[in-house]
């Protein structure tokens, strides 16, 4: 069987949705020099556990709200103010936990006792080395440092030299 | 690469139009003081052309016939003598051997080669060290070094014979070296906790080369029979095996023809403080992955027996490994897809196709037709020179990248297992606990 790549601008919608829901600009999470392609990687994936149908339905759902601010796209998408998030609200969910984590965590699986849900899996060796997490925390994942020996004897980069955007928009 | 950082802030583009065609490829003997990056839209499919060119010129430059200083001389062309080979400018620079000397002294550019004992009595009358040049086809080159990096294992030729291979400098980086005294354990001590910081190269606006960057040159040689030198690049060296104790054998030099199968080439560039990597290997070396899939098989190879149908692919060596006697072992070596993206191998075949023409247009016995690059490393988010904190790597494309005789057992696509240049050369130090500035070669100091 023969799988049709999805068409760029899907993948382009969804780092710009992506880029509301993490708070990270979309330049970072597909820059147009993207040699890793994490964002083909993370939506080519999460169709596979979802269906295309439900991802099809999400990005609609972002697309009809996408000149608003990146936070309120990312309540509205996340449902943050509602009492039991949809179905749709955990798929949005588990794509801003993947980014994060580097892993896929099924929609609307919770922890419990304070613990997160077992992931899934790990997406891919690059996803696990380029999780969000590490550059909000100024490190990296254990197994792999990008850093020279010593690094750990200077002050950590600037937030903005890991990408992060300081001021919290998605633009 | 000038254009890289100016562009790369217009990122945020739509998606790229098909990349057009990038500036050609030149004869040329000046070794581009970085990519010239010419490409309309922002993309790796539009840039990696640009960096496969930089490699080609580079490559070309490198293997410039040299002066009688030994830098090249614009007045002869590459590949053009009867043979079609001759002498380069790389093979001018500074073998580190020489660079590293015992007891920690002071090396010096046109200085001595290092000629290890058992190496004397193989030297004949005649055959002077020249005092303006490293090494030439009267100075006998001595290549020793037998195992591929972190001692993965040695790669043995269809022949038995154990590869060898050689890594030197140019004067830029040597001159870095002398002038902050790192060639010595000592020196290096004093230098402090200072980072490494090697000069980079630059480019004007047109792309003309202002300053060289520092340069380092890695290259496998084969032993060759004489009737085989029509398709390699080819030298007289002294093939020194220094003594071992297990397995047990002692120190042997012998004088030997060998023929170049791979080049590594990384150049410090002003827009590259992760360097540029270029990799070349001999278009004879091993079969592709896919090829031996679908059978596409050339009837000879370097590392490879087509009619092999058993032998197991990419198997380190069974010890013990004795580079003096010719082994019953005989690597069956093929090239592992590595790339994520078609670009990679496209562009690589595309600026293949166009050197190789123009250079059997100077010569249709050109040796240098027969070498192809694998692909040009770059770091997509590179700093000037100078590393942006965040990302030390600045995200390199390819993502991995291996020469099938230089990380012959580390192809593949594991971050820090597999073959990847930049990532590789961030882990380097000195002999003290100092970042070197993406080079191994100053752990060697005395």
């Amino acid at each position: 069987m023969t799988v049709t790549p999805a068409p760029d601008s899907d993948i382009q919608d969804f780092a710009d949705m992506s880029a509301a829901l993490t708070g990270f600009q979309s330049s970072v999470l597909k820059p147009a020099l993207d040699p890793v392609q994490l964002a083909r990687t993370y939506y080519t994936f999460a169709v596979s556990q979802v269906g295309q149908s439900a991802m099809t339905s999400l990005l609609n759902a972002y697309r009809a709200i996408k000149t608003q601010p990146a936070q309120q796209i990312a309540d509205s998408l996340l449902e943050t103010s509602a009492p039991t998030p949809s179905q749709q609200a955990f798929i949005a969910q588990s794509i801003l936990a993947m980014w994060y984590l580097g892993s896929w965590y099924p929609p609307g699986v919770l922890g419990g006792g304070g613990f997160a849900p077992p992931a899934l899996q790990v997406v891919s060796s690059e996803a696990y080395t380029n999780g969000l997490v590490w550059k909000v925390m100024q490190s990296h994942p254990m197994g792999y440092s990008p850093f020279v020996f010593g690094y750990w004897s200077q002050p950590p980069g600037s937030l903005s030299t890991f990408g992060v955007n300081a001021d919290g928009g998605a633009k | 690469m000038r254009k890289l950082i100016i562009i790369a802030a217009l990122a945020g583009l739509a998606a790229a139009p098909p990349p057009a065609s990038p500036p050609p490829i030149v004869l040329s003997p000046m070794i581009p003081g970085d990519a010239n990056v010419t490409a309309a839209t922002v993309s790796i499919d539009a840039f990696q052309p640009d960096f496969d060119v930089y490699s080609w010129n580079t490559f070309i430059a490198l293997n410039w016939p040299p002066g009688p200083n030994g830098n090249a001389d614009p007045k002869q062309t590459i590949g053009k003598n009867k043979n079609g080979d001759n002498d380069t400018v790389w093979e001018h620079y500074r073998d580190v051997s020489d660079i590293f000397l015992p007891g920690g002294a002071k090396p010096a550019w046109n200085g001595p080669t290092q000629i290890p004992d058992a190496c004397k009595p193989v030297y004949k009358p005649g055959m002077h060290v020249m005092s303006q040049v490293g090494k030439n086809l009267l100075t006998p080159t001595v290549v020793s070094a037998m195992s591929e990096p972190f001692n993965s294992g040695p790669l043995i030729d269809q022949n038995g014979v154990y590869t060898r291979f050689q890594i030197v400098v140019n004067k830029t980086m040597f001159d870095y070296i002398l002038a902050n005294t790192l060639y010595s354990k000592v020196g290096q001590k004093a230098f402090g906790n200072t980072p490494v910081k090697f000069t980079c190269g630059t480019i004007d606006g047109n792309g003309k080369t202002l300053v060289e960057g520092a340069i380092m040159v890695k290259s496998s040689w084969k032993v060759i029979a004489p009737s085989e030198t029509s398709r390699f690049h080819s030298e007289k060296v002294l093939v020194y095996s220094p003594a071992s104790q297990n397995p047990k054998y002692p120190a042997q030099c012998t004088m030997k023809t060998v023929g170049l199968v791979g080049l590594h080439v990384g150049h410090k560039t002003q827009h590259a403080s992760q360097w540029l990597w270029s990799t070349f290997e001999h278009v004879d070396n091993a079969p592709a992955d896919a090829e031996v899939k679908s059978g596409n098989l050339k009837a000879k190879y370097n590392y490879y027996n087509p009619k092999c149908k058993d032998c197991k692919a990419n198997q380190i060596p069974p010890r013990p490994w004795d580079p003096t006697k010719v082994s019953s072992f005989h690597s069956q070596i093929v090239r592992m897809n590595q790339f994520n993206l078609p670009i990679y191998a496209q562009s690589a075949a595309a600026r293949n196709a166009d050197a190789h023409k123009l250079l059997a247009g100077v010569n249709a016995k050109s040796v240098w037709a027969n070498y192809q690059l694998i692909s040009t490393m770059w770091p997509t988010n590179p700093g000037n020179c100078a590393a942006v904190p965040g990302d030390p790597l600045g995200t390199p494309a390819p993502t991995f990248l291996a020469n099938t005789t230089l990380e012959t057992y580390i192809q593949g696509t594991t971050p820090n297992v597999s073959s990847q240049c930049i990532e590789c050369h961030n882990n380097a130090t000195m002999t003290t606990p100092v970042a070197s500035d993406f080079t191994y070669v100053l752990q060697r100091a005395q």
